[in-house]
């Protein structure tokens, strides 16, 4: 796997990560929206996604409920992401947003043509009408002197 | 919009003159006059602005009866920034098991090609 993670943290509230699989574009969609696929990786090291608590209706509309249990705690010491997915284009785009946290969040599949396949994942929480030019370079100014401050502040 | 803090945080932020003001109040206090100067706002507008920044826990108003200092509190804003960390540590984990996960399925699939 090409390991490229492309993560500006000046964009506070964004993610934006990119990944190259060595694996053919409709597998590795699939793995994203299978309940028996998800329960392998979805959670992070040292948790799980009991299958049992997978809800997963692959259209725009559908819920997308997943629990991550900590390893060796009891399943409602999970935490629960409530989603509903707002696209699925099988099998290039998945789209959902978490109405709790206002977040959007999409995955891209784009087929590399030797087998591989590019993944982008892409989350915001910025409404998009605040996401133009000139109020990202704004914020990304203003952030900078954040940074600064913050470090100024000894952390 | 959900009331939980870090969303009150985000939506504060959301706002390009709010950055500013925060931006400014980076460098240090400073009243509301001397907020509004680089800006072509009211006061009105701007002490607008500075209540939804002091609801989000953002700024701070001194308790100086008539000029009332506003000072930056950076609690929030490292909340904030802890959870987009925690965030993008959860879905990079995701994509490393992804990964793992791909390769178990594509040896399973060519060992029953295989047999």
């Amino acid at each position: 796997m090409t390991n490229e993670t492309a993560t500006n943290p000046t964009d506070l509230g964004e993610l934006t990560i990119t990944r190259d699989y060595d694996a053919p574009r409709e597998m590795v969609f699939r793995a994203m929206i299978e309940p028996e696929q998800l329960t392998h990786f979805w959670g992070p090291t040292g948790t799980h996604t009991p299958l049992e608590s997978i809800v997963l209706e692959p259209w725009a509309g559908g819920r997308f409920e997943t629990t991550i249990v900590p390893d060796g705690s009891p399943p409602d010491a999970g935490f629960t992401m409530k989603a509903v997915f707002v696209d699925v284009v099988e099998p290039e785009r998945i789209v959902f947003r978490e109405p709790e946290l206002d977040m959007i969040s999409s995955s891209t599949f784009t087929d590399l043509g030797d087998g591989r396949t590019r993944v982008v994942i892409h989350q915001t929480n910025v409404p998009p009408e605040y996401r133009t030019e000139e109020a990202q370079a704004g914020f990304k100014t203003s952030l900078d002197r954040f940074a600064a401050y913050l470090a100024a502040q000894g952390r | 919009m959900a009331d939980d803090p870090l969303s009150t945080t985000f939506a504060a932020l959301a706002d390009p003159t709010r950055r500013a003001l925060l931006a400014r109040l980076a460098e240090g206090e400073a009243t509301v006059g001397e907020l509004a100067e680089p800006f072509a706002m009211t006061l009105q507008a701007i002490s607008k602005h500075l209540k939804v920044l002091e609801r989000a826990g953002l700024v701070v108003r001194g308790k100086d009866a008539q000029w009332r200092p506003c000072r930056l509190e950076s609690a929030p804003l490292e909340r904030a920034s802890e959870w987009i960390e925690a965030n993008r540590k959860i879905w990079n984990d995701r994509l490393d098991q992804l990964d793992r996960h791909l390769q178990q399925l594509q040896t399973t699939g060519r060992k029953r090609t295989a047999t």
